[in-house]
Formats: structure tokens, sequence, C-alpha cells
């Protein structure tokens, strides 16, 4: 070796050659070099150590094509196999190179400045290649190390840190170490303490303790993310997102115990090196430690990203505590929205995995119309009564029911659509929305489309009976795609696209398959009474029977003569289906009512169209049917009285005294014709034609779902009720009008009454006068005078009062009337009032009396 | 037996052609010969660093002696 060291001296310092006091002076001087630490830290591994060679390169020589040149040499070199220690060569020519080499030129210019032999201690303090020259130095201690120097002279060292390391790696896991624990009892927040265990021998100094109480939290968040877990999976009915969640951080928890491991085996590796240091003699263990192994900062540095993840998870598992399905995926999706990057994509990869099942739920409702939500997570709710209510009623029981409830009143009403599971409940009671578990990121006008869209195919399959054209709808739909949280905007497209061929699916349902705008527009000709002709037939045929006592009726004669007026008008050519469905019948009758007060027609609605035409409905066409069949009524009346009086004109002739009177008669007569004319044009053309012409629009355009075929239907509906009935906004006043026009179709059926009697009387008094004059002329007739006993010159007055009297409160009645509907808050109200006044004419005779 | 000598004899020297341009890569300035005594020196279990170290001193300690000598002269 010393030989060795000469042949160096000489090749490096040529003048040692001649100088053999030098040159001993100088081998002695390398010795001596070669026996020190220097560069005890041996680098093992030649990998990082050509890496650390290849980067020297690049600095000194950019370009690259000496690193690359190195790469072949360096593997040239591998494949010798001379040498034994092939790295320690390497490490050699590494800190050859990577120590500035003194520059000659340097030195020849700045002589003065050449270091003199005392000063190599500093030089080399100067050079990398010693690592901690100041702890080399007896006075460099630090404070720290006298402390610890102090403690391990009065016995009590600093706990070893690969024992503090493995405990705080077993915290990591939830695990109480030997000398760090977790508290047994829990403080007030549920949380355990970490408390470090006071052993005699060792002390555990306050920044490490500080550094493990940093470490030990994601163990404590570790321990409440995986209990979570753990309970989940041993309970039953969890539902199908939180299970997805604990999947997710169940895979999270398994990278999380990777992690672990590889740290694990990292602290091996450290101690091992660290017991070889110790059997090789070396005395100094911690540089070598803090080379290789494993501290607690290097911990902390690998753990922090962990920790953030810790932190999320566990903040989930709190939400997640009182949040369920839709619920719990709004309450993730509120971390989404996030600045940083590594906590959204974090979350969104989470929301990613969580919302699968919700997913999965809302393609099987958007494509097939089915709530397949074994949890109820989904944010339509199905209502358990309804769930499996197929809705085929035997629609005798409907009437039997409607008859049952005894008129218009709507308290009734509600009980009897409770009692029948109609269709209109069926739609909208079966799902219902639920606002608070719908997923943020849908948005509440999709989640109405989506709501909408599955209840129409759910209607289709099970209430219209239609379920093949759902199924092949789904298996089309299936190529599409499926839905997912990352695509949003496809979702959206899906959810419009799906909407839009439901509705007009469902549409398409009711209107061919179900014929609804042929019903509508039999409800319209039959009880709006829009047909003129049957509704004339009907009349003349049952007006006889009607007049009679209520009980007096009979169900079998009001049907056959319902048949009749069909068969002998233009509505025997509606198609059978309709004309099946069209009944008379009587409503529950009191003491003292006749025919035409119970009389009503029906026209009988099973499912799937009483979706629209609700029992609700039903009863607002048959109020409606009653007031119209009135009016109808009146004039058919009025029209007879007046067919009458003008026939009979000549009768009267005979008996002079009444002409006067008569003429009366015909003015008022006249009067009433208009009011019921302008009342029935006004119903009819302003009223039904109007509103029939909106609804018919509507139904035109095909838009929108069945909601808003049921509103439209709605809206015709009360529309009609609210105008024909003259129904006014006012709380309690609604029926004021309608009661007075009731009133006055009374005053004039009396008024028909009386001036039937007046021209009885007419025909008794003239036939009495002709057997006075025919006996005056000698001839007999066969007519007793006194046969009708009950027109005599006595009833006459009283005839003519009750003839004036009704006359008088008509008129009074419809001036009333008239200034009441001028200042109704409906336009086309206040327009009938000017029709029945349409030259002034009760204005004119209001202001003739007040004058008066 | 002579062809192996010869076998290793030829390793030796082509391990050292690449050592040795390994070190005129790294610009270390040191010769063949001293590069062989170097290597020679590791092998035989020397520390690497410490032997860098030396290198460096000898050169400090030669540079020095010029100078002194070349100081010497001019006085």
């Amino acid at each position: 070796m010393s030989a060795a060291l000469e042949s160096l001296v000489y090749s490096l310092v040529p003048a040692a050659r001649q100088d053999d006091r030098l040159k001993r002076q100088l081998v002695a001087h390398c010795e001596e070099i070669l026996n020190s630490h220097i560069g005890q830290s041996v680098e093992k591994d030649i990998g990082h150590l050509a890496d650390l060679i290849k980067r020297h390169l690049l600095q000194t020589t950019p370009g690259g094509s000496s690193t690359l040149r190195f790469t072949n040499l360096l593997s040239r070199l591998l494949e010798q196999p001379v040498l034994s220690r092939k790295h320690a060569s390497l490490q050699f020519l590494y800190s050859l190179a990577s120590t500035p080499a003194p520059t000659p030129l340097s030195s020849t210019f700045l002589p003065s400045l050449a270091p003199p032999p005392p000063s190599r201690l500093t030089s080399k303090a100067a050079t990398p290649v010693e690592p901690r020259p100041s702890q080399k130095g007896p006075n460099g201690k630090s404070k720290a190390d006298l402390l610890r120097e102090y403690r391990i002279s009065i016995g009590q060292p600093h706990t070893p840190e690969h024992l503090i390391l493995r405990d705080t790696l077993y915290l990591l896991q939830g695990i109480s170490g030997k000398y760090v624990r977790f508290s047994v009892s829990r403080d007030s927040d549920q949380n355990k303490e970490l408390v470090f265990v006071e052993d005699p021998r060792y002390y555990i100094p306050a920044p490490t303790r500080a550094l493990i109480h940093r470490l030990a939290e994601v163990g404590h968040l570790y321990q409440r993310v995986d209990s979570f877990v753990r309970e989940r999976e041993g309970r039953v009915g969890v539902g199908m997102i939180e299970q997805s969640l604990c999947h997710h951080l169940q895979t999270q928890l398994t990278e999380y115990y990777r992690l672990i491991a590889v740290l694990e085996s990292q602290m091996a590796t450290g101690s091992h090196t660290d017991d070889l240091g110790r059997a090789n003699g070396v005395e100094d263990e911690r540089p070598r430690e803090e080379e290789a192994g494993l501290t607690l900062k290097r911990l902390d540095v690998w753990i922090e990203d962990w920790r953030l993840r810790m932190r999320m998870m566990s903040v989930c598992v709190e939400g997640a505590k009182d949040a369920h399905g839709g619920a719990l995926v709004n309450l993730i999706h509120g971390y989404a929205e996030n600045g940083d990057p590594f906590i959204r994509k974090f979350t969104n990869q989470l929301l990613e995995e969580v919302s699968k099942p919700f997913f999965a739920t809302l393609h099987k409702w958007l494509f097939s119309g089915e709530l397949h939500d074994p949890f109820s997570e989904f944010f339509v709710a199905v209502d358990p009564e309804l769930a499996h209510l197929q809705y085929m009623q035997p629609s005798s029981q409907g009437v039997g029911q409607l008859a049952s409830d005894g008129g218009f009143a709507g308290g009734d009403v509600e009980d009897v659509s409770e009692e029948r599971a109609g269709g209109l409940q069926l739609w909208e009671q079966k799902y219902q929305f639920q606002q608070d578990m719908l997923p943020a990121f849908v948005g509440e006008a999709f989640g109405r489309k989506i709501f909408s869209t599955g209840k129409s195919l759910n209607f289709i399959r099970y209430s219209c009976h239609d379920s093949d054209w759902v199924a092949t709808r789904e298996k089309l739909s299936n190529t599409g795609g499926i839905l997912q949280y990352s695509d949003i905007v496809g979702l959206e497209r899906s959810i419009d696209t799906a909407y839009q061929i439901a509705s007009q699916r469902l549409f398409d349902v009711f209107f061919e398959k179900y014929r609804l705008l042929d019903h509508l527009s039999a409800l319209k000709h039959y009880l709006l009474l829009g047909y003129g002709d049957f509704v004339e037939q009907l009349m003349d045929t049952l007006g006889p029977s009607l007049s009679r006592p209520a009980n007096a009726l009979y169900r079998h004669n009001l049907t056959a003569t319902l048949e009749s007026a069909l068969r002998s008008s233009n509505a025997q050519n509606d198609s059978p289906d309709v004309l099946r469905r069209l009944d008379a019948r009587m409503l529950e009758y009191s003491h003292g009512e006749i025919g035409w007060d119970v009389f009503t027609l029906e026209y009988k609605i099973d499912a799937p169209i009483d979706t629209v035409l609700d029992p609700t409905a039903m009863v607002e066409y048959l109020k409606l049917f009653n007031h119209l069949w009135k009016i109808k009524r009146v004039e058919s009346t009025l029209n007879a009285g007046w067919m009458r009086i003008a026939g009979g004109a000549k009768t009267f002739l005979q008996i002079p005294e009444l002409e006067y009177d008569w003429h009366q008669v015909r003015l008022v007569m006249a009067e009433m014709i208009h009011f019921i004319r302008q009342l029935q044009a006004y119903c009819h053309l302003e009223v039904i034609e109007c509103s029939w012409q909106q609804l018919h629009n509507f139904i035109q355009k095909k838009e929108g779902d069945l909601d808003a075929l049921i509103e439209n239907h709605r809206a015709y509906l009360d529309r009609m009720v609210k105008k024909v009935l003259l129904l006014s906004p006012k709380a309690g006043k609604e029926e004021n009008l309608l009661n007075q026009v009731r009133d006055v179709f009374t005053l004039i059926l009396q008024f028909r009454e009386a001036t039937d009697d007046l021209y009885n009387y007419c025909l008794s008094e003239s036939a009495r006068r002709d057997v006075e004059k025919d006996a005056a002329r000698g001839v007999v007739t066969r007519i007793d005078g006194r046969s009708d006993g009950r027109y005599t010159q006595e009833s006459l007055p009283g005839i003519l009062a009750r003839v004036k009297d009704y006359g008088m409160s008509f008129s009074e009645r419809v001036q009333v009337i008239v200034l009441a509907l001028a200042t109704h808050s409906d336009l086309d109200c206040r327009f009938l009032g000017i029709r029945l006044s349409f030259s002034d004419f009760y204005k004119m005779r209001k202001e003739q009396q007040t004058r008066a | 037996m002579s062809t192996r000598e010869a076998d290793r004899i030829s390793a030796a020297e082509e391990t050292l052609n690449t050592l040795f341009d390994m070190s005129q890569l790294l610009n270390t300035g040191l010769d063949k010969e001293t590069l062989a005594t170097c290597v020679s020196l590791i092998e035989s279990g020397v520390n690497p660093e410490a032997l860098a170290a030396v290198i460096q001193e000898l050169r400090r300690e030669s540079t020095a002696l010029k100078n002194s000598r070349t100081a010497t002269n001019g006085r």
C-alpha cells in the first residue's frame, strides 16, 4: 500500500523524486488522510451514483453527448469481471470530478493566496466530502447535543428514534404503541387522546412529542374512517350509495395500508444498516440512519398527502352519518367546488364512484320507467300504498259511489276520489319528487324532467298497458352509452331526449290509443249541450215525465228515453264507444223535488283516461250540465209558451177586454226570451267554444307532458265553470249572481204557468161565450159551460195579478243582474251584461225609476 | 492456463481503458498510470473519497512547491 502511495506521490509531485524528506512527509500525510473518517458515507447504490455523475456531466457540458458516452462506458465497465469494487472506483472518479480542480492559472496569478500548510483542515472543511465537520470539532456541540449528553449522564436518555418510529407506525394504524398510546377513555367529543407513557428509562423530548401529535392525527382519522366502513359492512339495509362510498373508502384505505407497509419496510432496512454499522464498529450511527432509513420527520413528509386525504374522507364519513342517498351525493358534491386541485380531484374521484348506483337507478328510471331503489335513495319516492296498484276499476263501482254522494258538494268529492284510486291520483301520488335527495349537479329543472319522464314511462307501461313500447325504447337507448358523473352534458342531452320521447309517446297513447280527443268532444257535445238537435229531442221526449215528482221516475225509463233521443238525432253517427258511455240517471233526491231537479246526463270514463278526466272534473262537468240544462228547459218552455200565445191569438179576439193584458204578457215574454237567448249564446259561443279553442290549440301543439295536459284541461274546465256559472271571485259571494239567475229561471217558469192559466181561462171563457152566442141563435152545443170550474169569472183577477206580479219581479231581477254584471271582474261576464241591456234598456228604466 | 492469464490481462487492460475514458470524460486530470495505481489502491480497500482527498492534497502540494520554487527563482 505504501508502495502504491509512493508511486502516486512521485507521479503527482515530481519534486519528491529528488527530495526524500519531502516524499516521506507526503506519504505520511496521505496515510493520515486515508485513515481519517473522510467519506464514511458510502453510496452503495451504483445506479444512484451513475445518476449523480450524469447530472454533473450535464452541468459541466450541456448537450448530453457526454452523458450518453458515459452511459456506454458504464455499461461496458459493469460487464468487466475484473474489478470487485466498481462503485468505489466510480465514487473516486466522481469525487475528483466534483471537486473543483485547482486551476493552475489562479495559483500563478495569486501566489500569496496559496494556502499555507497549517490551513489544511479548514480547506478540507470547505469540500463537501466531509459531511459534518462541526460535529467533529470538540467546541461545535449544539445545545441539543449538550442536552442529550446530559440526559445520558443522568441515566434517562432520549428514547431512541427507531423505537418511537415503530410506535408511530402503529399509531398511524390506530394501534397503541409501547411508548405512545391512545387513551382508553374518550373526551367530550368522543375522541381518544394521545398519551405518552412515562418510562423511567427514556424521555421523549417536546419537539418529538409535537411531531408525534401531528402524525397521530392521521391515525385518529384512520380510526374514524375505518370504524365507519366496518360498521356499515356489518349492517343490513345500508343504502347502495353508502355501500359504494364504503367501497371507495376501503380502496383508499388499502392504498394507505400499502404506504404503511412500504414505510415499515423502509424502517426495517434503516435499522438493519444500523445494526451493520454497529457491528462494523462505527460508533456514530446517527448520520447513517438519516441517510438510509426512516425518521419521524421523513414520515411526516410521507404522510402529508395522506393527511389531507384522510381529512377529506373523515369529513365525508361525518356527513354520511346523517345524510342519505342523494343527499349524501349532494354533500360530497359540495366539496367538489374547491380551488385546491388535490381536493377537487379527490372529490371528483369519490363522486364518480359514489354516484354510480345513483346513475344506475337513474338509467333504469329514465329509460324504462322503473324505480329500482331498494333503499329509497333516489330523488323519486314511491308511495308504498299505490306501488302495486293495478287500477282497472269496474266502472259500475264508480257510478254507484257517485250516485251516493248526493249532489255537487265539494267535500264529498274528495272522499270519493280518496276511496277510489283513480288515474289522476295514481299519476300524481304514486311517485313523489324529493327535493333534498336531488343531487346538485343535476339541477332542479332537469330533476323535474327526469321525474316526469320516468313517471310517464311508468304510466305508459302499467296504466296504458303499452310495456312493449317501453321495452323496445329501453333497448334502443341502451346503445346510447351509459350515464355517469363525468359526463354531465351527455347526461343532460339524454335526459332531454328521453323526456321528449316519453312525453310525446304519452300524448300519442292518450290521443290515439285512448282517443282522448273524442272523449273530450263527446263531453262537450253531450254534457255541455253542444248537439242542439239531440238536446231538443231529449227535452221533448223527456219533458213530460220530468215534470212528475222525482220518486215517480225510473232509471230504465230515462235510459230508454235517452236511447231514443240518440237514435232520432244526429248523435247516432257518433262512435258506439262514445255512446256506450253516455248514461242518464237521477241524482239523489229529497222530498218534493220533481224530475227536472234531479235528472242528469252522465259520461262514464275509465282508466287511464280518468287521469285527465278525474272524478273532480266530472263533477264540474255535471255542474255545468245542470246549469245549461236548466237554461235549455227555460228556453224550450218559453218557446212553447210563445207559440201558444201567438197561435191562440185568434181565440183571444173573442175576449176584447183582455187584449191589453195579453199585450203586456207578450212584452214580458219577449223580454224573457231575449234574456234567455243572450244567456245561452253567451254560454255556448263565448265561453265554451272559446275555451275549447284554447284547449284544442294546446292539443294540436303536442307539447309538454301529461302534467301539462292535465293542467290545460283543468284550466279549460275552470274557465268554463267560472264563466258559465258567473262566479265572482269574492269570497263568500261566489254564487250570488248564479242564485239570482236561478231565481229568474224560477220566475220565468212561474210566469209561464200563470200565462197558461190565463190562456186556459180565455179558452174556457171564449167557449162559454160561444155557447151563449149559440144559445142566442138557438143552437144547442154540447159543450158544457160548467165543466171547467177552475177558470171562472172570479179567478181572473187572481190570474192577472200573478202574471203582472211575476212580470214585474222578473224585470226587477234582471235589472239587478245587469247591474251586478256591469261591475263583474270578468270581462266576458261584463260583456254579457252589455248584451242583456244592449240598448241601455235596463239602464233607462232604472233612470226612470229613480226620477219617479 | 496461459490463455486464461492472457484473458485476464486483456480484460484488466480493457477495464482500465474504460475507466480512463470515464476519467477523461469527468475531467479528473489523471494519467493512465496514476489511475491504475488508484484503482489498485481502491481494490485493496481504500476509501475512495479519502483517496480522492489524497490526490487533491498531493496536487495542491505540488503546485505549492512549484510556486515556492518559482518564487525563490524569481528572488
